[in-house]
């Protein structure tokens, strides 16, 4: 579904943050990205997301190679990719419904979407989606008013009425409790089996990787340190990634 | 030994003390510089204040009472200079919100349109509105719509201004994760710019209708209708008690648009 193959990231400054990567996802696994400060995690996921240009490389959704994609052309490729980040970010004074609903957009280029509205059948379907995260209830609430744990939901939600085949998610649990990080966790895991979707998630809890990864990809100065899954992956082996940042 | 330390520390600590001193010293005196010189090239004649007060004194005795049976004439004046704020706000906000979008460093789509509507924007703020008014009167003729045209025009560079730095303020992280959905740019902006920073764009919007009303009583003066006006007309006409009238009208305006204008943007916070 989702294949990376020889992506290769320079910032302008020079720094090298990605250097001939592959990685290969399929529909309904979760694949955990673990690694240090500044080892590629995040430029790694803002290169498929192309939020950031790859110097080399390719990033194939399905048949389409995002890398060689640009402007109209690659915002309509992009549509099955939904993204959530560390902070929910959500517009705080829309509900929690309208935000949910805002992740629909992209499939309408009508004059009602563009002053404000939204399609009466994607608010049905937002509060389905609101349901399948347990915040129906929240629908008609400001955002503003949620804990990070809703927020984080909701964006979750918001990323799902996008209808992804992909999900990109960049620490989503590092603001949050050890309850609400093992929540959302769950409703990933979740949702990656029951919605058969892809699943690549950048995390810094080591434990959380073991309990809902398929398989772990370890990176170090943006290179492959292992892509295994979570039963052949000795605890040695992600010590060492994190021993090797420190050295 | 510690002495011996010590010494040259002091004499350093004091010779910056001096120094700053002097220098303080400098900046009090470039101040009343500034003072002197610009009361001697207006003129300054505080003199003149005392032989004066006859005048004034004569103006106010005049004026007394005011004619209040003359209330009737006011009304639609009174309207006008009101609904001249409202005009040339609702105006300067229609033609100011898309060019603070194109003038917002965050959200602008070209680097040329970025400097075309900065310097639009800089351009309507730099020429006065009383300017403005001048030349739209001699444009279009005497009467309240010059006067609208420029509080409108006059508005979109103070709007223009403060709704770009508005937009160059807000968390963009909704927005960047609003565009990631496929959102098109549009839409981007009606469903997540919009609703970010609307109470600040009506809390300034709101205080530009207060300084409007206010600036509406002045275009008068050049023909652009209102009460500002018809106070030109009553003071060339020496109707003093008219004029008291006028001003006290125009008080009770002032008063109830600055105190409705802050009333609302407490609300809106």
């Amino acid at each position: 579904m989702l294949q990376v193959r020889g992506l290769t990231m320079r910032y302008p400054n020079g720094k090298l943050a990605l250097v001939d990567f592959d990685l290969s996802i399929e529909a309904g696994e979760v694949v955990v990205v673990l690694g240090g400060n500044g080892s590629g995690k995040t430029t790694l996921l803002r290169c498929i997301s192309r939020t950031l240009c790859p110097t080399a490389g390719e990033i194939w959704l399905n048949d389409t190679n995002l890398a060689a994609l640009s402007g109209e052309r690659l915002r309509q490729a992009r549509l099955p990719l939904a993204m959530i980040w560390q902070h929910a970010s959500l517009v705080r004074r829309r509900s929690v419904l309208s935000n949910v609903a805002s992740g629909a957009l992209g499939r309408y280029g009508g004059l009602w979407t563009a002053l404000g509205c939204l399609p009466a059948v994607e608010c049905d379907a937002a509060y389905d989606y609101l349901n399948a995260v347990g915040l129906a209830a929240l629908a008609g609430q400001r955002a503003g008013t949620l804990s990070g744990g809703q927020a984080q939901r909701v964006a979750i939600a918001r990323a799902l009425a996008q209808r992804p085949q992909v999900l990109l998610a960049d620490e989503p649990v590092a603001s949050l409790d050890p309850e609400a990080a093992d929540d959302i966790m769950r409703l990933v895991r979740h949702l990656a089996t029951h919605e058969r979707l892809a699943v690549l998630c950048v995390l810094h809890q080591v434990e959380l990787a073991y309990g809902y990864a398929d398989r772990v990809v370890g990176i170090r100065d943006g290179r492959i340190a292992f892509d295994r899954s979570c039963a052949e992956l000795p605890r040695d082996a992600v010590r060492q990634l994190y021993l090797g940042e420190a050295a | 030994m510690r002495f011996e330390a010590a010494g040259p520390q002091l004499v350093e600590r004091s010779w910056t003390e001096a120094l700053g001193l002097a220098l303080r010293l400098v900046l009090v005196l470039a101040l009343v510089a500034i003072v002197v010189q610009a009361a001697i090239v207006v003129r300054a004649r505080p003199q003149d204040l005392i032989t004066g007060a006859y005048g004034m004194a004569d103006i106010v005795r005049r004026a007394m009472p005011p004619d209040f049976s003359k209330i009737d004439m006011v009304w639609w004046p009174a309207l006008e200079t009101i609904d001249l704020g409202i005009f040339g706000t609702l105006g300067g906000v229609i033609m100011a919100l898309p060019l603070a979008i194109l003038a917002a460093t965050n959200v602008t789509p070209s680097r040329y349109l970025y400097y075309a509507a900065r310097g639009v924007i800089g351009f309507a703020r730099a020429v006065p509105d009383l300017v403005w008014a001048l030349l739209f009167v001699t444009a279009v003729g005497l009467g309240p719509f010059p006067g609208a045209l420029a509080l409108s025009v006059h508005s979109i560079g103070m709007l223009g201004r403060l709704f770009a730095e508005t937009i160059e303020h807000m968390d963009m992280a909704p927005i960047d994760a609003l565009t990631l959905t496929g959102a098109r740019r549009v839409q981007v902006f009606t469903h997540g710019i919009i609703p970010s920073i609307l109470p600040s764009l009506l809390g300034i919007a709101l205080y530009r209708l207060d300084e409007n009303i206010r600036s509406s009583l002045v275009l008068g003066f050049v023909g652009a209708g209102g009460i500002g006006f018809e106070l030109l007309s009553a003071m060339s006409l020496f109707q003093y008690q008219l004029v008291s009238l006028l001003l006290i009208v125009t008080f009770v305006i002032v008063i109830a648009a600055e105190r409705l204008s802050a009333l609302l943007r407490a609300r809106l916070g």
